[in-house]
């Protein structure tokens, strides 16, 4: 290894001496939030965690392997991005447990990989003085460095090595530009030996609680970063003109509230109009597919289990799938091109009044795809009473699951129809509506909760406002192929199992003519046994069993429905799902059937997650309980009025 | 004077109050520097770690609709509440100098 600082390079030279042949090396990426860690750990790695432009994206260790010769292979983990060590929330209580060798089943790490974003490079090493605390090897990887370059900055970098002491490569992570550098490091690390143990709690000396020699020690450090940047001839880069030009009109004091409407708007029009073609041609495929394979096989059970079981179910979901990746698709380039954090700073705010942090917006947007990987980011929230908040409300926001549920009844019960001209049909209206439902149900329940269970006074906001990027086509796309395999894997498996054992409950018991009217089957037994329960609100036993299957994941009823109707219609294929919805259920009860599912919480896998992010079953129970109440309520109201 | 005497930087509230300039009332686009912040330590840390430190620069760039601050600090911008804008002293460069 180069010219490597005699504090870290004495523990290389006793560690290369002591070869550990049990496990391949580890290294520990770490570096401040949104400076690059995860584009450059999918660069070597070939995984695909996700990377997206504001701070906070990773929150949980990330172990992937690193060729780095034929014979060579290292582990590198990717970590939450940490300004400090005094790891104020749980994402950087992961960074500072890795970094101290305190997890289970993963060694103390035998280097680190420090990345920063050179374009602030003094407030960005503020890292650096910790880090070497460690005594093992460290590369400092300057990242960025295009837009270095591109805003008319400039460093000398050698200079910057000799005045820190540590290896330094320039890179361009998003490109892959300098990574080769990276690659040379990670490949001449040593497994250290097990005899010699990390300093013990070295990162965790920062006295909390104590302010001055916290202020004093800040200061100290800095005012040597100052004087090592300023050696380094480090020219900081001029404000970048384009972020510049966007905040002007996206954080304006009219236009950004507007343009933030417009963008949603846009967004619900397009789910519906947009996705229009791409849904006939999904129907249209499985429609003739189905139609061939009936064709071939021959009349009988096997056929009603494949026709009218399993295609009409999983066919039912399927369909949904352009809807889906167009919500997606609007997601990304919102994620991508540093758009989240101004609309953070936008409902600041309303977060303020609701008693929230700030912070928790990034992870309440997030749940618009899913509620899991948002109740993990939540761990980004400092005050540990906000984060239970904050994740208590999450499921209120309308993940992607409950998108197919809402698009079929919008469009069996909502007429198409221009609200305000070519902008806003009805039906794109109606689903703003939902979504507008989930979002009041958050704040009120987060208004609630703070000013009850979780009482805390309102914490501080500070947000890094990233500079705009363009989105890349390339990490667009693949998220939608991502998106595609998990929506396709979960039709193949949860919904085509519900819809076989769903098949199979309307077989039986087998009346002389074959199988049974679907109401004397054991399916529609059970359904009925339920009904009493959804009476009320209108549904029938249908609904019913739909509302059952759904517990394991929302969309699942839609498949449900399709399997219902695809037995009891067997005879008379022409006639579509929106067909049969119509028949059975009334407007009201339709309206009170998208209440009732923007409320519950039907999704087994979100009450799992939040047992093991609140450590118990308390919350998720409480939880449950909570939007079940809400949903049939609110179910129940809707259908008094309409 | 914050740096010298590190006493005050986290006085209480009022020590001196209507005599101090607060990065609240500065107009955008006029640097200033900062003097100290008058903040409890949980809530002075995670401005100190990305940066922002007595005797720093600071500069309002813009305020959002909602009112509030957006400074940049060493090349990075970074959205404040006015409350927490309010807690931060600063005094004007040409004072200094
Ligand atoms: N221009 C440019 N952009 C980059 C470079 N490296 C990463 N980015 C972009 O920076 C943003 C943040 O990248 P991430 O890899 O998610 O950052 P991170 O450090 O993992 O962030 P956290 O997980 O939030 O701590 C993304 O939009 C990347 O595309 C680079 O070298 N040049
Ligand atoms: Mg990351």
């Amino acid at each position: 290894m180069r010219d490597l600082s005699t504090k870290a390079g004495d523990a290389t030279l006793t560690s290369t001496q002591v070869e550990n042949e049990s496990r391949s090396p580890l290294i520990a990426l770490i570096g401040p939030p949104n400076s690059g860690k995860t584009t450059l750990f999918n660069r070597l790695t070939g995984l695909r965690q996700k990377v997206a432009n504001y701070p906070g994206v990773t929150v949980e260790k990330y172990v992937g392997q690193v060729q780095c010769d034929s014979e060579r292979n290292v582990e590198l983990v990717d970590l939450p991005g940490v300004h400090g060590f005094s790891a104020r929330t749980l994402d950087e209580q992961v960074t500072r447990d890795v970094l101290e060798g305190q997890v289970e089943d993963l060694p103390a790490p035998d280097a680190v990989v420090l990345i920063v974003d050179c374009t602030r490079l003094e407030s960005q090493l503020m890292l650096v003085e910790p880090v070497l605390k460690l005594e093992i090897p460290t590369l400092l990887v300057l990242n960025m460095w295009d837009e270095l370059e591109e805003r008319g900055g400039s460093l000398n970098e050698l200079e910057l090595a000799d005045l820190l002491g540590v290896e330094v490569v320039k890179t361009n992570a998003r490109v892959g530009l300098g990574v080769e550098g990276v690659k040379e490091f990670l490949s001449q690390v040593e497994v250290r030996e097990s005899g010699v143990p990390l300093p013990e709690h070295v990162l965790s000396n920062v006295p909390r609680g104590v302010p001055l020699p916290m202020i004093d020690a800040f200061t100290a450090r800095r005012r040597h970063l100052d004087k090592v940047v300023d050696r380094a001839s480090f020219v900081s880069p001029g404000p970048a003109e384009s972020t510049n030009a966007l905040d002007s009109v996206f954080l304006h004091r009219t236009w950004g509230p507007l343009v933030f409407l417009a963008v949603v708007v846009v967004v619900f029009q397009s789910i519906f109009t947009w996705a229009v073609p791409l849904m006939d041609g999904v129907d249209l495929l499985i429609t003739t597919s189905g139609e061939w394979l009936a064709s071939r096989l021959s009349d009988g059970w096997f056929r009603s289990l494949v026709i009218d079981g399993v295609w009409a179910g999983v066919g039912s979901v399927i369909i949904f799938l352009p809807q889906i990746l167009i919500l997606f698709l609007f997601l990304g380039i919102l994620e991508d091109s540093g758009y989240m954090a101004r609309a953070a700073v936008i409902a600041d705010r309303v977060m303020y009044r609701v008693g929230l942090q700030g912070r928790a917006f990034l992870p309440l947007l997030s749940g618009y795809a899913c509620a899991i990987p948002a109740i993990l980011a939540a761990r980004t929230v400092e005050d540990e009473r906000d984060r239970l908040a904050t994740i208590f409300i999450t499921p209120f926001m309308t993940c992607s699951a409950r998108l197919p549920v809402y698009a079929l009844l919008i469009a069996a019960f909502i007429p198409e129809g221009r609200l305000l001209g070519p902008f806003l049909g009805y039906r794109a209206a109606v689903l703003l509506g939902l979504y507008g439902l989930g979002i009041a149900a958050a704040v009120v329940t987060a208004f609630l909760l703070k000013r009850t269970l979780l009482r805390a006074q309102p914490g501080s906001f500070v947000m890094d406002l990233p500079s705009y990027r363009l989105p890349s086509a390339r990490s667009i796309g693949l998220r939608l192929l991502d998106r595609s395999k998990i929506f396709l894997r979960r039709a193949g498996s949860i919904i085509f199992a519900v819809t076989i054992v769903l098949w199979v409950l309307t077989q039986f018991p087998r009346t002389d003519a074959g199988p049974p009217p679907i109401e004397d089957s054991a399916l529609g037994r059970i359904g009925q046994t339920i009904e009493p329960a959804i009476e009320p609100l209108g549904f029938d036993w249908r609904i019913g069993v739909g509302l059952v299957t759904s517990l394991a994941a929302r969309e699942v009823i839609v498949g449900t429905l399709g399997t219902i109707y695809g037995v009891e219609d067997a005879t008379d294929d022409s006639i579509t799902l929106q067909e049969t919805l119509r028949r059975d259920l009334t407007l009201p009860a339709a309206i009170g059937l998208l209440v009732f599912f923007a409320f519950a919480l039907q999704c087994m896998s979100t009450v799992a997650v939040m047992r093991r992010e609140t450590g118990g079953w308390k919350w998720p129970i409480l939880q449950f309980s909570y939007m079940l109440f809400l949903a049939y309520s609110g179910a129940f109201i809707a259908v008094q009025i309409f | 004077m914050g740096l010298d005497t590190p006493k005050s930087m986290l006085g209480s509230r009022n020590e001196e109050p209507g005599g101090e300039l607060r990065l609240g009332d500065i107009p955008l686009s006029q640097t200033v520097e900062l003097v100290r912040i008058d903040l409890p330590s949980e809530g002075a840390e995670p401005l100190l770690e990305r940066g922002v430190l007595p005797g720093c620069q600071i500069c309002p760039v813009r305020s959002s609709p909602t009112g509030d601050p957006i400074v940049s600090v060493d090349g990075s911008l970074l959205a404040l509440r006015r409350e927490t804008a309010d807690c931060l002293c600063v005094r004007l460069l040409s004072d200094a100098s």
